[in-house]
Protein backbone atom coordinates (compact mmCIF):
# COMPACT_ATOMS: atom_id res chain seq x y z
CA UNK A 1 0.00 0.00 0.00
CA UNK A 2 1.17 3.26 -1.31
CA UNK A 3 1.25 6.07 1.57
CA UNK A 4 1.58 9.47 0.92
CA UNK A 5 4.49 11.67 2.33
CA UNK A 6 4.14 14.51 4.26
CA UNK A 7 4.44 17.92 2.98
CA UNK A 8 7.39 19.17 4.55
CA UNK A 9 8.75 22.96 3.73
CA UNK A 10 12.07 24.18 4.85
CA UNK A 11 14.61 26.92 4.42
CA UNK A 12 18.12 26.30 5.64
CA UNK A 13 19.67 30.21 6.24
CA UNK A 14 22.35 31.94 8.13
CA UNK A 15 21.37 33.51 11.49
CA UNK A 16 21.00 37.19 9.96
CA UNK A 17 18.36 39.39 10.51
CA UNK A 18 18.35 40.36 6.66
CA UNK A 19 16.00 36.81 6.32
CA UNK A 20 13.48 37.44 8.73
CA UNK A 21 11.24 38.84 6.67
CA UNK A 22 12.16 36.47 3.91
CA UNK A 23 10.94 33.73 6.87
CA UNK A 24 8.07 35.49 7.66
CA UNK A 25 6.93 35.44 3.75
CA UNK A 26 7.65 31.26 4.15
CA UNK A 27 5.52 30.97 6.87
CA UNK A 28 2.64 33.29 5.71
CA UNK A 29 2.22 31.82 2.53
CA UNK A 30 2.37 27.99 3.66
CA UNK A 31 0.04 29.17 6.55
CA UNK A 32 -2.57 30.67 4.11
CA UNK A 33 -2.36 27.49 1.95
CA UNK A 34 -3.56 25.20 4.41
CA UNK A 35 -6.41 27.47 5.13
CA UNK A 36 -5.41 29.46 8.26
CA UNK A 37 -7.34 32.72 8.22
CA UNK A 38 -5.65 35.66 7.97
CA UNK A 39 -5.74 37.26 11.58
CA UNK A 40 -3.93 34.42 12.81
CA UNK A 41 -1.32 34.44 10.15
CA UNK A 42 -0.12 37.45 11.22
CA UNK A 43 -0.23 36.00 14.63
CA UNK A 44 2.17 33.46 13.02
CA UNK A 45 4.54 36.31 11.23
CA UNK A 46 4.87 37.62 15.15
CA UNK A 47 5.41 34.61 16.54
CA UNK A 48 8.28 33.09 13.89
CA UNK A 49 9.79 36.39 13.60
CA UNK A 50 10.47 36.11 17.11
CA UNK A 51 12.09 32.74 17.38
CA UNK A 52 14.10 33.67 14.64
CA UNK A 53 15.47 36.62 15.84
CA UNK A 54 16.34 34.27 19.56
CA UNK A 55 18.40 32.55 17.38
CA UNK A 56 20.43 35.15 15.58
CA UNK A 57 20.74 37.16 19.18
CA UNK A 58 21.45 33.95 21.04
CA UNK A 59 22.31 30.70 19.62
CA UNK A 60 26.05 31.69 18.16
CA UNK A 61 27.47 34.07 20.38
CA UNK A 62 31.34 33.74 20.38
CA UNK A 63 31.40 31.12 17.37
CA UNK A 64 31.04 31.00 13.86
CA UNK A 65 27.17 30.83 13.10
CA UNK A 66 26.06 27.66 11.17
CA UNK A 67 23.10 27.35 9.63
CA UNK A 68 19.02 28.19 11.10
CA UNK A 69 16.55 25.40 9.62
CA UNK A 70 13.06 26.91 9.52
CA UNK A 71 10.64 23.88 8.75
CA UNK A 72 6.81 23.97 8.58
CA UNK A 73 5.08 20.67 8.62
CA UNK A 74 1.03 20.75 8.15
CA UNK A 75 -1.22 18.23 8.40
CA UNK A 76 -5.26 17.96 8.72
CA UNK A 77 -5.06 19.02 12.36
CA UNK A 78 -2.20 21.78 12.85
CA UNK A 79 0.57 23.66 11.49
CA UNK A 80 3.79 22.69 12.74
CA UNK A 81 7.18 25.23 12.61
CA UNK A 82 10.43 24.22 14.08
CA UNK A 83 13.07 26.79 14.24
CA UNK A 84 16.54 24.19 14.36
CA UNK A 85 19.87 26.10 15.53
CA UNK A 86 23.14 24.36 16.24
CA UNK A 87 24.37 26.89 18.40
CA UNK A 88 25.33 27.10 22.57
CA UNK A 89 21.93 26.22 23.97
CA UNK A 90 20.42 27.30 27.52
CA UNK A 91 18.11 25.49 29.68
CA UNK A 92 14.66 26.26 28.89
CA UNK A 93 13.67 25.83 32.52
CA UNK A 94 15.28 28.70 34.02
CA UNK A 95 12.83 30.99 33.06
CA UNK A 96 9.65 30.99 32.33
CA UNK A 97 8.55 32.43 29.32
CA UNK A 98 4.98 32.16 29.66
CA UNK A 99 4.55 34.75 32.33
CA UNK A 100 4.91 38.20 31.06
CA UNK A 101 8.06 39.83 33.30
CA UNK A 102 8.84 43.62 34.02
CA UNK A 103 9.07 45.35 30.84
CA UNK A 104 12.60 46.46 30.34
CA UNK A 105 12.94 45.97 26.78
CA UNK A 106 15.66 43.87 27.95
CA UNK A 107 14.41 40.59 26.41
CA UNK A 108 12.34 37.75 27.29
CA UNK A 109 9.53 39.59 25.87
CA UNK A 110 9.70 37.33 22.32
CA UNK A 111 9.32 34.36 23.66
CA UNK A 112 6.36 35.44 25.52
CA UNK A 113 4.27 37.10 22.61
CA UNK A 114 5.45 33.41 21.05
CA UNK A 115 3.50 31.34 23.80
CA UNK A 116 0.85 33.86 23.49
CA UNK A 117 0.15 33.83 19.65
CA UNK A 118 0.56 29.97 19.09
CA UNK A 119 -1.51 27.15 20.14
CA UNK A 120 1.27 25.68 21.78
CA UNK A 121 5.21 26.03 22.23
CA UNK A 122 7.44 23.28 23.25
CA UNK A 123 11.27 24.54 23.50
CA UNK A 124 13.75 21.75 23.36
CA UNK A 125 17.34 22.89 24.12
CA UNK A 126 20.93 22.11 26.59
CA UNK A 127 23.59 24.06 27.23
CA UNK A 128 25.97 23.02 24.36
CA UNK A 129 22.91 21.07 22.48
CA UNK A 130 21.54 23.55 20.22
CA UNK A 131 17.97 24.49 20.29
CA UNK A 132 14.93 23.35 18.46
CA UNK A 133 11.71 25.57 19.15
CA UNK A 134 8.07 23.64 17.87
CA UNK A 135 5.77 25.72 17.47
CA UNK A 136 2.12 24.63 16.77
CA UNK A 137 -1.05 26.22 15.26
CA UNK A 138 -4.09 24.05 15.46
CA UNK A 139 -6.89 24.35 12.38
CA UNK A 140 -9.92 25.60 13.71
CA UNK A 141 -11.96 23.16 10.72
CA UNK B 1 10.39 64.29 11.73
CA UNK B 2 8.32 67.15 12.28
CA UNK B 3 8.37 69.14 15.30
CA UNK B 4 4.40 70.27 16.36
CA UNK B 5 4.68 73.67 18.00
CA UNK B 6 8.42 73.56 18.83
CA UNK B 7 7.77 71.38 22.02
CA UNK B 8 6.70 68.29 20.08
CA UNK B 9 8.68 65.58 18.22
CA UNK B 10 6.71 63.21 15.38
CA UNK B 11 8.65 59.97 14.03
CA UNK B 12 6.95 58.90 11.26
CA UNK B 13 7.76 55.02 10.37
CA UNK B 14 6.64 53.24 7.45
CA UNK B 15 7.24 49.32 6.60
CA UNK B 16 7.95 46.63 8.72
CA UNK B 17 9.38 46.93 12.02
CA UNK B 18 11.63 44.10 13.45
CA UNK B 19 15.26 43.06 13.89
CA UNK B 20 16.38 44.17 10.50
CA UNK B 21 14.91 47.18 10.26
CA UNK B 22 14.96 48.37 13.98
CA UNK B 23 18.38 50.01 13.85
CA UNK B 24 16.78 53.29 11.66
CA UNK B 25 14.03 53.57 13.84
CA UNK B 26 16.36 53.35 17.49
CA UNK B 27 18.67 56.29 15.74
CA UNK B 28 15.71 58.58 14.94
CA UNK B 29 14.48 58.00 18.51
CA UNK B 30 17.81 58.20 20.38
CA UNK B 31 18.53 61.55 17.94
CA UNK B 32 15.26 62.89 18.75
CA UNK B 33 15.99 62.45 22.87
CA UNK B 34 19.41 63.92 21.97
CA UNK B 35 18.48 66.61 20.45
CA UNK B 36 16.77 67.48 23.87
CA UNK B 37 13.21 66.88 23.39
CA UNK B 38 10.94 64.95 25.68
CA UNK B 39 7.71 64.51 24.35
CA UNK B 40 7.78 62.06 21.60
CA UNK B 41 4.65 61.02 19.18
CA UNK B 42 5.86 58.11 17.26
CA UNK B 43 3.11 57.62 13.88
CA UNK B 44 3.22 53.98 13.43
CA UNK B 45 -0.59 54.08 10.78
CA UNK B 46 2.07 52.88 8.02
CA UNK B 47 3.35 49.75 10.14
CA UNK B 48 2.42 47.01 8.90
CA UNK B 49 4.34 44.63 11.34
CA UNK B 50 5.93 44.94 14.56
CA UNK B 51 7.83 42.20 16.71
CA UNK B 52 9.41 42.57 20.50
CA UNK B 53 12.75 44.57 18.63
CA UNK B 54 10.39 47.33 17.58
CA UNK B 55 8.65 47.27 21.03
CA UNK B 56 11.94 47.53 23.18
CA UNK B 57 12.69 50.41 21.10
CA UNK B 58 9.84 52.44 22.04
CA UNK B 59 9.94 50.96 25.54
CA UNK B 60 13.23 52.09 26.10
CA UNK B 61 11.95 55.65 24.32
CA UNK B 62 9.19 56.23 26.62
CA UNK B 63 11.53 54.95 29.60
CA UNK B 64 14.07 58.14 28.37
CA UNK B 65 11.63 60.97 27.96
CA UNK B 66 10.15 59.85 31.52
CA UNK B 67 13.30 60.28 33.01
CA UNK B 68 13.17 63.79 31.04
CA UNK B 69 10.28 64.65 32.59
CA UNK B 70 8.42 64.26 29.20
CA UNK B 71 6.27 60.91 27.55
CA UNK B 72 5.88 59.19 24.35
CA UNK B 73 2.70 58.42 22.68
CA UNK B 74 1.82 56.48 19.70
CA UNK B 75 -0.62 56.62 17.00
CA UNK B 76 -1.81 53.34 15.48
CA UNK B 77 -4.51 51.80 13.78
CA UNK B 78 -4.03 48.61 11.97
CA UNK B 79 -5.40 45.89 14.33
CA UNK B 80 -2.40 43.34 13.88
CA UNK B 81 -0.04 45.96 15.27
CA UNK B 82 -2.48 47.26 18.01
CA UNK B 83 -2.42 43.38 19.18
CA UNK B 84 0.98 43.09 19.40
CA UNK B 85 0.76 45.96 22.01
CA UNK B 86 -2.80 44.31 23.34
CA UNK B 87 -0.95 41.25 24.18
CA UNK B 88 2.30 42.61 25.75
CA UNK B 89 0.55 44.74 28.19
CA UNK B 90 2.16 47.99 25.89
CA UNK B 91 -0.62 49.52 25.42
CA UNK B 92 -1.43 52.08 28.01
CA UNK B 93 2.24 52.09 29.37
CA UNK B 94 2.87 53.70 25.16
CA UNK B 95 -0.65 55.42 25.19
CA UNK B 96 -1.14 53.73 21.93
CA UNK B 97 -4.28 55.37 20.19
CA UNK B 98 -5.77 54.78 16.70
CA UNK B 99 -5.50 59.16 15.76
CA UNK B 100 -2.38 60.97 15.35
CA UNK B 101 -4.36 64.28 16.68
CA UNK B 102 -5.22 61.95 19.85
CA UNK B 103 -1.79 61.32 20.25
CA UNK B 104 -0.75 64.54 20.32
CA UNK B 105 -3.72 65.59 22.68
CA UNK B 106 -2.85 63.05 24.98
CA UNK B 107 0.75 64.52 25.74
CA UNK B 108 -0.80 68.06 25.63
CA UNK B 109 -3.25 67.29 28.07
CA UNK B 110 -0.15 65.92 30.48
CA UNK B 111 2.17 68.71 29.67
CA UNK B 112 -0.32 71.36 30.56
CA UNK B 113 -0.48 69.36 33.88
CA UNK B 114 2.94 69.24 34.37
CA UNK B 115 3.45 73.15 33.35
CA UNK B 116 0.64 74.26 35.94
CA UNK B 117 2.33 71.74 38.52
CA UNK B 118 -0.57 69.88 39.30
CA UNK B 119 0.61 66.44 38.28
CA UNK B 120 -2.07 64.12 39.40
CA UNK B 121 -1.77 60.36 40.34
CA UNK B 122 -3.86 57.92 40.29
CA UNK B 123 -5.70 58.48 44.25
CA UNK B 124 -6.18 62.34 43.25
CA UNK B 125 -2.90 63.15 45.48
CA UNK B 126 -1.17 65.99 43.56
CA UNK B 127 2.88 66.41 43.46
Amino acid sequence: MNTVPQDVVELRLPPDAKYIAVVRLMVAGVASRVGIDVDEVDDMKVAISEAFTNTIDHAYQGRDPGLVTVRMIPSDAALRIEVIDEGLGFDPGSRDFTQLGALTGEGGLGLYLVHQYMDEVKIESAPGSGTRVIMTKRLSR
Amino acid sequence: MDVVDGWLQTIRVEGELDAYTAPQFMEAVTQTLDEGFSWLVVDLRQVEFIDSVGLGILIGGSKRAGEKNGDMAVACDRPNVRRVFEVSGTAELLNVVDELAHAVEILATERAARIGGQVCKPGGEAQ
